[in-house]
């Protein structure tokens, strides 16, 4: 009977271990998943529940206002038609379900889920229509603007800022944009949110991470030289650098360089190499630790998962997806983070763009800080790809970015897609992501411009490098 | 228990009190919204059933208190919520409570003057292959499993009965040493359950019978085993079976099938999010009306949707302390039947809980087992509260012996 007793302590350990897990994991998943779960589109009751609200308006980081509503509860946009197509992505509108926007995700703020009984009876009695709560973004408008107007007219693509150290995204442009006082005239596809929800091979921007593998699983990465003939036999498939032209014989070769040069130099034919005697397994986790195939579940973004590819690992397709090809799949907003993660010594933060949210009356509702994300390499790995990106600025394919003076910072990429109006076909994406390695001025940026004319050095580092101009010579409001 | 009544008796009594003016106010707003006599009634019936149940009843035959006023509550919570969704169902449920409390004295009964179980075992043993096999040759299909049978127009789930007499075999065999043959048991009661796939029940069984083993052998050799042979008995269900894959798939990600396998779920996580800290308030979500399966397997969400998250937390502490107190009656019992038919019972309890709860929020995938005293169910609620009987008869056994060993004593005769 006394063994019998202490079986049985042992099993109730056991059974109330059980339930205290119900409580615990259920705390856990509605800390990270309600907000979610909340503004699901399909949440009729919260839809339903609108009709009594006047919405409350969405401030930019310096509080200029992005978004109002008139007195019957219907929304009202800025004079400044650039402010507010500068701002759709982020704040949102009404007449689309934009995943990531504030008017999405912050619907039960904006909407007055999380005001109190006492303002709602107070509200009730007064006869009043009930008051959704003020919602601060870390977007910052003029920045959103004065990108905005960068961009290649008519051109699709993305371009995210963030602050490294903190996470704080301060510009999210998506193109095509739209105005939201006349969403009838929406572009086909422009609800979109290319920099959170498009995902599509980053391109030579990849490197970075194909770097990270190198340093962290080949012993001889830092003495090794690699041999670059214009053309690597991955397979049964050739793999040639940009600027190649078989049919002419004409071959880009960079002969023998280490692996900061081929970086510099975005070498296909060396990460190429690289990827192959890393191996697949090793360059997988590599990506993961940069948070590829995870889940993210960030505060107040929704991002889509980026993909490392698990099928179809052929010896030709590991060597593609050592140059960021294969079928990687990356948003923007994730390539900008692994920037930031180079430039904040390997440890990325997660991304937010809700700062506060404040009653009507102007109390503090809820305020949010800075969260990091993961440690994606060490601080000694982060420093040495710190200066590979240097290089690029400086002496290499994105010398377009160059500021005199600045620790411009980047990697360009010139992404290869099939043309989904041409089959067999291809057209680019011209990438650039960097940062500023300036204490003052912790920016990271990620640029994309679909279908460009030519690749990310020409395309997207110009328009980089007008973007840390204006962040060193404005600076953003705090 | 035996320590100090007195003040078992005081908190049980600010218990009772508690629970009869929270269902007078439940039922009694939800009657002013409605405007229905039959809620009128209930409000005064469910408080007086209570009482009845939490200071009158243990007045009839020793019983524990604590237990009695845990699990009152909680079918009164399942009477008040299923009548939120559907008022007959409310009031079949209603019906449900007062027969299952009959089963309840009865079982209690059954276990404090039952002296031999052998022949009653055996007996038990055969009818309930014989409950089991009832379905498969007569039953019908409904939701991927097997498992009702239909009499007089009244459903049954031979799997709720024929759970009480695995319990009580078990606990007899595995008294009795005879390992070996309650193995036999349990695998013949499982693999019946994989036929009308059930599978749920048969995760149910399969937990209970593993529990038991190592509450009575203490063997982790044996409950390895028994993990061993659940793993390669789950991925040949996940090979034979299509639900299961299905069931898997839609626990990886709910929102990829929100149109069709994962719309209750989905509907679930945001009833949990309407509902917030507090709730939406009784009568005022929506939650009953947008999960189909609301008075059944996801009658937990809709708790959460109308009375908030931290309701739901005390909810999942009473049977915290349902299970507690059962462990409690359990080592005080003294003979190794009754100390495992008890622990059997906490087990089996919390198991349905857990595995209920659990596939509500997303932590395992979702199988369909009633929570128990709460779900809509007259062979639940029934089985559910025979549980409670066997444990309040094995406590009054229990409340006797001390009683005794006391009388003996003070007369001066040699107490064991």
């Amino acid at each position: 009977m006394k063994k019998l007793r202490k079986n049985m302590l042992r099993l109730a350990f056991v059974l109330c271990g059980l339930l205290l897990l119900l409580i615990a994991y259920g705390a856990y998943t509605v800390s990270v998943n309600g907000n979610r779960w909340y503004s699901s589109p399909k949440n009729s009751y919260a839809r339903s529940k609108r009709q009594n609200v006047i919405p409350g308006r969405i401030l930019d980081r310096s509080g200029t206002v992005l978004a109002d509503s008139d007195a019957e509860g219907a929304r009202l946009y800025p004079e400044d038609e650039s402010l507010r197509r500068a701002t759709v992505h982020a704040v949102g509108s009404s007449a689309f379900n934009m995943k990531s926007s504030a008017e999405y995700f912050c619907s039960a703020y904006l909407y007055g889920a999380r005001v109190s009984f006492p303002e709602r009876l107070s509200a009730a009695l007064r006869g009043e229509k009930l008051q959704g709560d003020d919602v601060k973004l870390t977007i910052d408008g003029p920045l959103s603007v004065y990108a905005a107007s960068l961009f290649p007219t008519g051109k699709k693509g993305a371009v995210t800022v963030m602050n490294y150290k903190t996470g704080e995204v301060l510009c999210m442009l998506s193109f095509p944009a739209f105005d939201p006082r006349d969403t009838s005239a929406a572009p086909a596809g422009s609800s979109t949110n290319r920099c959170t929800q498009t995902l599509t091979a980053p391109g030579s921007t990849f490197k970075i991470v194909t770097a990270a593998a190198a340093m962290k699983n080949l012993a001889d990465w830092q003495g090794r030289t690699y041999l670059c003939t214009g053309v690597l036999q991955a397979g049964d498939r050739e793999i040639t650098d940009a600027g190649t032209d078989r049919t002419a014989g004409k071959l880009t070769q960079h002969g023998s360089v280490t692996m900061k040069e081929a970086f510099a130099q975005s070498c296909n034919n060396t990460f190429a190499q690289i990827a192959l005697s890393v191996g697949d397994q090793a360059l997988r986790r590599a990506a993961e630790d940069f948070g590829f195939n995870d889940a993210f579940l960030f505060r107040d973004l929704v991002v889509e998962d980026s993909r490392y590819p698990t099928e179809n690992r052929t010896e030709y397709e590991i060597a593609m997806t050592g140059i960021g090809q294969s079928a990687l799949g990356a948003s923007p907003l994730h390539m900008c983070m692994i920037a930031g993660g180079i430039a904040n010594g390997g440890q990325m933060m997660e991304p937010w763009m809700i700062r506060e949210a404040d009653s009507a009356s102007g109390s503090r509702r809820a305020a949010f800080s800075a969260q990091a994300y993961r440690r994606a390499l060490n601080a000694q790995q982060a420093k040495v790809l710190k200066e590979y990106m240097r290089a690029v600025v400086t002496g290499g394919t994105g010398s377009r970015a160059a500021i005199p003076g600045k620790a411009v910072c980047g990697k360009t990429g010139t992404a290869e897609l099939d043309d989904p109006k041409n089959p067999g076909g291809t057209i680019v994406n011209a990438w650039f992501v960097g940062f500023l390695d300036e204490t003052d001025a912790p920016y990271c940026l990620a640029v994309m411009v679909e279908n460009a004319e030519n690749g990310g050095g020409t395309v997207a580092a110009p328009i980089a490098k007008q973007i840390f101009s204006w962040l060193l010579n404005n600076g953003i409001s705090p | 228990m035996a320590k100090n009544p007195s003040r078992q008796r005081n908190s049980a009594r600010g218990m009772t009190a508690v629970s009869m003016l929270f269902f007078f106010a439940g039922f009694l707003l939800l009657a002013l919204k409605r405007w229905e006599w039959q809620c009128f009634l209930l409000a005064a019936v469910v408080p007086a059933l209570i009482f009845a149940g939490n200071e009158i009843l243990p007045h009839l035959f020793p019983s524990d208190r604590l237990l009695l006023c845990l699990t009152n509550f909680l079918c009164a919570l399942g009477v008040l919520i299923l009548y939120r969704i559907s008022p007959e169902r409310g009031l079949t449920q209603a019906l449900n409570y007062g027969v299952g409390v009959g089963g309840m004295v009865l079982s209690a009964q059954l276990v404090r003057h039952v002296r031999s179980w052998k022949l009653l075992t055996l007996l038990m043993m055969a009818g309930s292959m014989a409950l089991l096999a009832l379905p498969l040759l007569i039953g019908k299909e409904q939701n991927g499993a097997k498992n009702w049978i239909w009499i007089g127009g009244h459903s049954l789930q031979p799997s709720e009965i024929v759970k009480l007499a695995l319990l009580l075999c078990m606990s007899y065999l595995l008294s009795r040493r005879k390992a070996l043959l309650s193995i036999l048991f349990g695998g013949a009661c499982l693999a019946m359950l994989m036929l009308q796939k059930d599978l749920g029940t048969a995760l149910l069984y399969y937990g209970l019978c593993l529990a038991m083993l190592f509450a009575a052998t203490g063997s982790l050799l044996l409950v390895g085993a028994g993990l061993a042979g659940g793993a390669g008995a789950a991925v040949l269900g996940y090979k034979m079976f299509k639900h299961v894959k299905d069931r898997l798939a839609v626990w990886q990600d709910p929102w990829k099938y929100a149109n069709d396998a994962g719309y209750q779920i989905v509907y679930s996580f945001i009833a949990i999010a309407n509902g917030g800290l507090w709730g939406t308030g009784l009568g005022l979500g929506n939650a009953s009306s947008t999960i189909p399966e609301a008075y059944n397997d996801f009658i937990f969400p809709v708790i959460l949707n109308e009375f908030g998250l931290i309701f739901g937390v005390i909810v999942v502490l009473m049977y915290l302390f349902i299970v507690i107190r059962a462990v409690m009656i359990a080592r005080r019992s003294n003979t190794l039947f009754h100390a495992l038919l008890a622990v059997g019972c906490a087990a089996l309890i919390t198991l349905q809980a857990f595995v209920i709860i659990a596939g509500n929020i997303k932590l395992i995938p979702l199988t369909g087992v009633t929570l128990p005293f709460i779900s809509y169910g007259g062979t639940s609620m029934l089985s559910s509260l025979c549980m409670i009987g066997f444990l309040q008869g094995i406590a009054s056994r229990n409340r006797a012996s001390v009683a005794e060993d006391r009388a003996l004593a003070m007369q001066g005769g040699d107490a064991p």
